[in-house]
């Protein structure tokens, strides 16, 4: 589980795996997302936002186009590892999270123990109960081993998972 | 009109206590009202330079209390606090008037209440320096080209991280800039006939800018802001455009179209400020809380929209 690397903006690359089409970089002008759609496999659009650094309105604009193009064309998206700066951009702008099913993301948590701050992956399907309460799944310190506290509000952070 | 005064409307007496306290160091007489009627006979009295206003009150007092205000010529400023912000943000940004927004865990009011009221009395609103502290040296770019945007951005996240600030403060860092950049060269410039020709040509494509286009990057970063200053010299960005751009953000429900990047900024920094000076020049100023941790920061965002008034003519 490695977390996503944080703030470095380099152009959107794609990289097709067993499964998931993995996305890198920043997703601006220059994203081209609807050239994913021809990837998708039986039916599904699998993505792995872990590598996303970037995401500003005018990838958010091409994100929404992509979705509508998804759900016109039939197919299913679901999204894994989703980072941290596309949960922020989903939860502003809700047109931007379509009919996407989000597997697992990103979310940021901090020990008190240490002051350690680590954004660590959330299994949305496996604690799906606790994420409909908005209750952050418990975590434990990668440094110390204590247990970690959720570094964002619940109800603002988990708003993109309530579609 | 007497004594130059400045005018709080707050219904809890403590709270009046505190903001007299912070707003007393201007020098200004202070005025306090506890309800939205005898505000708006204080304000029609007295001819306050400015008016405090809290966003406890009724939408419908505080409303009237801002056409008041406009009404004498009066600037207004609204305070919220924090616990409430949320829920009542969307409500004053849908009333199209408020052009001061403080939102505030109390007491930590004094600063940003205090810079707010001295650039509406004084009428001094450029600078980010303004809103860090002493000491601190800015960064400084100037954009000769369109594509600088990326590779700005990309630095500037470095730099921050440098600082030592978390991969989040970057990261919001990187979308504010990076939005104000791309606002100031292609939705800033408007010809005579008011048409902004740059909107619609291509993000990634080369544009070169001369010296009416180029676009200035200032940032800074103090024990309480990661501040970040962006000006275009064109001066076309109008307050009812910024109200309702911001507006958009908690209706949430538009996704594309002008403004989203507007609305986005707001969304990812804690005080968005515009400094409008028409026809000349439009700063917006970003500023990031980095004391506190997520979960222990506002909910909502502050704004400002101030504009400069036309100097009286000399005789």
């Amino acid at each position: 589980m490695t977390p996503p690397p944080s703030e470095t903006r380099g152009r959107m690359t794609l990289t097709p795996g067993d499964d998931a089409l993995a996305l890198s970089g920043a997703i601006d002008e220059g994203a081209a997302l609807h050239e994913l759609l021809s990837r998708a496999r039986d039916g599904r659009l699998v993505l792995d936002l872990a590598a996303v650094t970037f995401i500003n309105s005018l990838g958010v604009r091409d994100w929404i186009r992509m979705q509508a193009a998804a759900q016109q064309a039939g197919l299913t998206v679901e999204l894994r590892r989703v980072s941290e700066p596309v949960v922020h951009q989903l939860n502003m702008i809700i047109a931007a999270r379509g009919a996407a099913k989000v597997a697992s993301f990103y979310a940021p948590y901090a020990c008190d123990a240490c002051g350690r701050e680590e954004s660590l992956l959330v299994d949305a399907v496996l604690h799906h109960e606790l994420l409909a309460r908005l209750e952050p799944p418990p975590m434990t310190c990668p440094e110390c081993s204590a247990q970690m506290a959720f570094n964002d509000f619940p109800e603002r952070y988990f708003s993109f998972l309530s579609v | 009109m007497g004594e130059p005064s400045i005018l709080i409307i707050h219904p809890d007496r403590k709270t009046q206590r505190t903001v007299q306290r912070i707003l007393g160091s201007t020098g200004y007489r202070i005025d306090i009202a506890d309800l939205a009627e005898q505000g708006i006979r204080l304000i029609e009295h007295l001819s306050p330079v400015l008016v405090v206003v809290d966003g406890s009150l009724p939408e419908r007092d505080a409303a009237a209390l801002f056409a008041a205000a406009k009404a004498r010529g009066t600037e207004a400023c609204m305070t919220l606090f924090g616990a409430r912000a949320q829920a009542a943000v969307p409500a004053i940004l849908g009333l199209g008037a408020v052009t001061n927004l403080l939102v505030h865990p109390m007491p930590a009011l004094a600063e940003e209440l205090t810079i707010t009221a001295q650039k509406l009395i004084r009428g001094d609103l450029f600078g980010v320096e303004k809103y860090l502290l002493w000491g601190n040296d800015l960064e400084e770019t100037v954009l000769v080209r369109g594509s600088q945007r990326a590779e700005l951005v990309a630095q500037l996240a470095d730099r921050v991280r440098a600082r030592g600030q978390s991969a989040r403060i970057a990261s919001m860092a990187m979308l504010v800039t990076d939005e104000l950049i791309s606002n100031a060269i292609h939705n800033a410039p408007v010809d005579a006939a008011g048409v902004h020709y740059r909107r619609d040509l291509p993000r990634d494509g080369e544009l070169l800018l001369d010296e009416r286009h180029q676009v200035r990057l200032r940032w800074g970063c103090d024990a309480r802001f990661l501040a970040v200053e962006v000006t275009d010299r064109f001066g076309s960005l109008d307050r009812e455009t910024i109200l309702n751009a911001l507006a958009r953000h908690d209706v949430r429900e538009s996704g594309g179209g002008a403004g989203m990047g507007l609305a986005l900024t707001y969304g990812s920094c804690d005080h968005l400020i515009f400094n409008l000076a028409p026809g000349t020049r439009t700063e917006v100023i970003a500023l990031i809380d980095i004391r506190h941790p997520p979960n222990e920061r506002t909910v909502a965002s502050s704004y400002n929209v101030f504009v400069e008034k036309p100097r009286a003519p000399t005789p």
